[in-house]
């Protein structure tokens, strides 16, 4: 899979982006790091990646705005979000659900069906 | 009293009265008897007057005075005189003797002032009263004489064959009425007594409404059950009296009452106005005036709508009339930006009935909830908080022992990265739920100290291991600078550990690659201090007062970016103050961190502790 495919994984967590980096290479994909929410925003707009890993809780911009501001790029390049939190809320399954191509992964995740929903995703176009 | 005083009472009144009766017959017949004699010596007086002096003269005066002689017996007429122009009296008739007896004053005035009204006067023998008669007798358009005429009543008899036969008609009627009177009274008796007696039943309280009095009633009995009604009347007065004074002593006691309860409404910490049914409001205590900026004049009697200007709640209360609702209070919360801005109110609503469930008025409640919503919300900012940071350490282990399950980890240095990491988050792990149950100690109050002897040196040791990995990891020195002679102090061994450990860790956290910390013990006046020097971010002016305070984390992106819990200061803060000790801080930006561990140190004294 993967088929150099590009996903940016936005984590605060070092752990969880180092695991994350891994197994996606491991799946074939391309990875690209940001710890934190505006890194992230940043890197959306220069890398055009095909997928995004965000978490919600982090500093300077959290995921909501950061999925907010990157939802109108989806209109002429779509790409899968994958917004992890650590507990679905109905607030987050309601801004999620106004998104484009957005999905909720509540943590602790494990880092092969995350794998398995990008593959998924990427399968059905 | 008998009723035969009763009948000779009625004889002597029956006596008294034919004497009044006779009397007023006398009266009576003496006034009439005059008047005739008035109006008889009138008419005879003018008749005589009328003709000429000469009518009196030769033989026609012993005609005149035969004819007159016949007036005196039957008639009433006493004397008669002519007198001529000079006063001279010409013509005499005086059969009683009684012309010597005529006072001088009235036979003057008859004389000469022309007396036309009968003049009275009484005879001095037998003082019988005279009416005397004048008028002038003219002639040819002068006086040319004088009549006099003297009238004198018949006495009246009392015993006169008229009168004792009338008496005796009234005394017969008088004595015939004496029987039926007699039987009147005992008939008129005869209820009163029966009247009596239900009375008194009445009066005692008897169910018995239909009370016979078979036998004849006694004036004494009645008197003495009518006495005995009238006891029991005022006794039943006396009970009413005291019943009264309760009824006083009750409204008393119920005003004191209202005047408590209007006291407690007005101590509670929350508004409550009470309207009646038509919406006017009844009562409104001290804090919702305070609250409405009104004073009480100005809202007593006056439409809810008046006294409470906000849409929201008059809205809310007039949308509360479905009778369904009527029990169940409900509430809104609203603001008040112009009377109380940046605070929250909850406004409750509910019905007053009466004993029928009629609703008969409103309360509405106003408490201020800023403070319980904030609480609610930093409970929920607490959640979140903890959550989060208790899945962060779960999710690292989870994913990290799966990619080593799943041998998707080859490498022997990544897989050694991988053990190491999912250690160093287990103990994050740990320690994050150890500061949770201390924080929840401490929250609760129960974080007791367990005492003992604390040897320093293990202490230190313990610390210094507790940091070595994580600070191994970010090439950060700690350099130790410790007496030759560790002191030993009274305290509890691992909240020690918990306190000393939190600022050591914070150090490592905060401070940059490369950098050195700086761990020293010493012992002054009694005091163990610890202290903690670091090289790293420092903490600004704004975030130094609060960061002993729970879950307080600095803005700052250098502080922010690092995992943290925000209770481990706050923890350690806690602790130092447990063991009478104290902490202190210095910090500015950019120049590092000094923290300070101030404990006594108790003297160990065997079997005390």
């Amino acid at each position: 899979m993967g088929n150099n495919k590009r996903v940016v994984v936005i984590d605060d967590d070092a752990n969880i982006r180092r695991v994350m980096e891994l197994k996606l290479r491991k799946g074939g994909y391309e990875v690209i790091t940001a710890m934190n929410g505006e890194e992230g925003l940043n890197l959306i707009a220069s890398e055009q990646p095909d997928a995004v890993i965000t978490d919600i809780m982090m500093p300077k911009l959290d995921g909501q705005s950061l999925c907010e501001q990157t939802n109108h790029l989806k209109e002429q390049r779509p790409f899968l979000t994958i917004v992890m939190t650590n507990r679905i809320s109905p607030d987050d399954r309601n801004w999620v659900n106004e998104m484009r191509e957005t999905q909720l992964m509540e943590k602790p995740f494990s880092p092969s069906k995350v794998l398995a929903r990008i593959d998924e995703y990427f399968c059905d176009k | 009293m008998k009723i035969q005083r009763i009948g000779a009472l009625l004889i002597v009144m029956c006596l008294i009265g034919i004497s009044v009766v006779s009397s007023t017959l006398i009266r009576y017949e003496k006034r009439k008897r005059t008047q005739d004699v008035v109006n008889k010596g009138h008419y005879l007086v003018t008749l005589i007057a009328l003709h000429s002096i000469r009518d009196f003269e030769g033989h026609k005066r012993t005609f005149f005075l035969r004819t007159l002689h016949e007036y005196t017996s039957s008639e009433g007429l006493a004397y008669c005189l002519i007198h001529d122009q000079a006063g001279r009296p010409f013509v005499v008739l005086d059969p009683y003797k009684l012309v010597s007896e005529i006072p001088e004053d009235i036979q003057m005035k008859s004389l000469y002032a022309a007396a036309f009204n009968p003049q009275t006067y009484q005879t001095g023998k037998s003082g019988q009263t005279i009416y005397e008669f004048a008028k002038p007798i003219f002639e040819n358009g002068e006086q040319a004489g004088t009549v006099r005429l003297g009238m004198m009543p018949a006495a009246v008899s009392l015993f006169s064959v008229e009168h004792i036969g009338l008496l005796a008609t009234i005394a017969f009627f008088i004595f015939a009425m004496v029987p039926f009177v007699y039987y009147g009274i005992k008939l008129a008796f005869k209820p009163l007594g029966s009247l009596s007696v239900r009375a008194k039943n009445m009066i005692e309280g008897s169910a018995s409404g239909d009370v016979g009095v078979s036998e004849e009633p006694k004036v004494d009995d009645v008197i003495d059950s009518l006495d005995r009604s009238l006891n029991l009347l005022r006794e039943n007065y006396k009970k009413l009296e005291a019943a009264n004074i309760e009824s006083e002593a009750k409204k008393g006691v119920i005003a004191y009452e209202k005047k408590q309860l209007t006291n407690i409404l007005d101590s509670v910490q929350y508004g409550i106005v009470i309207t009646d049914h038509q919406d006017r409001v009844n009562h409104i205590n001290a804090y919702m005036l305070h609250l409405l900026n009104k004073e009480r004049d100005d809202v007593i009697d006056h439409p809810l709508g008046e006294v409470i200007e906000n849409e929201e709640i008059l809205t809310f209360v007039s949308n509360h009339e479905a009778a369904s609702q009527r029990t169940t209070p409900r509430h809104i919360e609203v603001s008040l930006p112009e009377l109380a801005p940046g605070e929250v109110f909850q406004v409750t609503a509910s019905y007053l009935s009466d004993a029928d469930g009629s609703v008969i008025g409103k309360v509405v409640s106003a408490k201020n909830v800023t403070n319980e919503k904030a609480a609610e919300r930093a409970k929920h900012e607490f959640v979140a908080h903890v959550t989060h940071e208790l899945r962060a350490p779960l999710t690292t282990i989870k994913s990290y022992n799966e990619m080593l399950m799943d041998g998707e980890i080859k490498d022997a240095e990544t897989q050694k990265e991988f053990y190491n990491t999912i250690s160093e988050e287990t103990d994050r792990l740990a320690h994050l739920i150890e500061d949770l149950l201390n924080i929840s100690k401490i929250e609760m109050g129960s974080l007791t100290l367990n005492k003992g002897l604390v040897k320093t040196d293990w202490l230190v040791k313990d610390c210094i291991a507790a940091i070595e990995a994580p600070a191994r990891k970010k090439h950060v020195t700690v350099e130790k600078q410790v007496p030759d002679n560790y002191p030993t102090l009274m305290g509890d061994k691992e909240l020690l550990k918990v306190a000393v450990i939190n600022i050591l860790g914070n150090a490592v956290k905060y401070t940059p690659e490369n950098r050195t910390i700086t761990f020293s013990l010493k012992e002054e006046d009694h005091t163990v201090i610890f202290d903690v020097m670091d090289q790293g971010y420092g903490i600004s002016e704004e975030d130094l007062p609060h960061i002993f305070e729970q879950f307080y984390r600095a803005e700052d992106p250098q502080i922010s970016d690092q995992t943290g819990s925000g209770l481990g200061l706050a923890t350690t803060s806690e602790i130092v103050q447990l063991h009478g000790g104290e902490i202190e801080v210095q910090s500015a930006l950019g120049e590092g961190t000094h923290f300070s561990i101030r404990l006594p140190k108790e003297e160990y004294q065997l079997g005390k502790q």
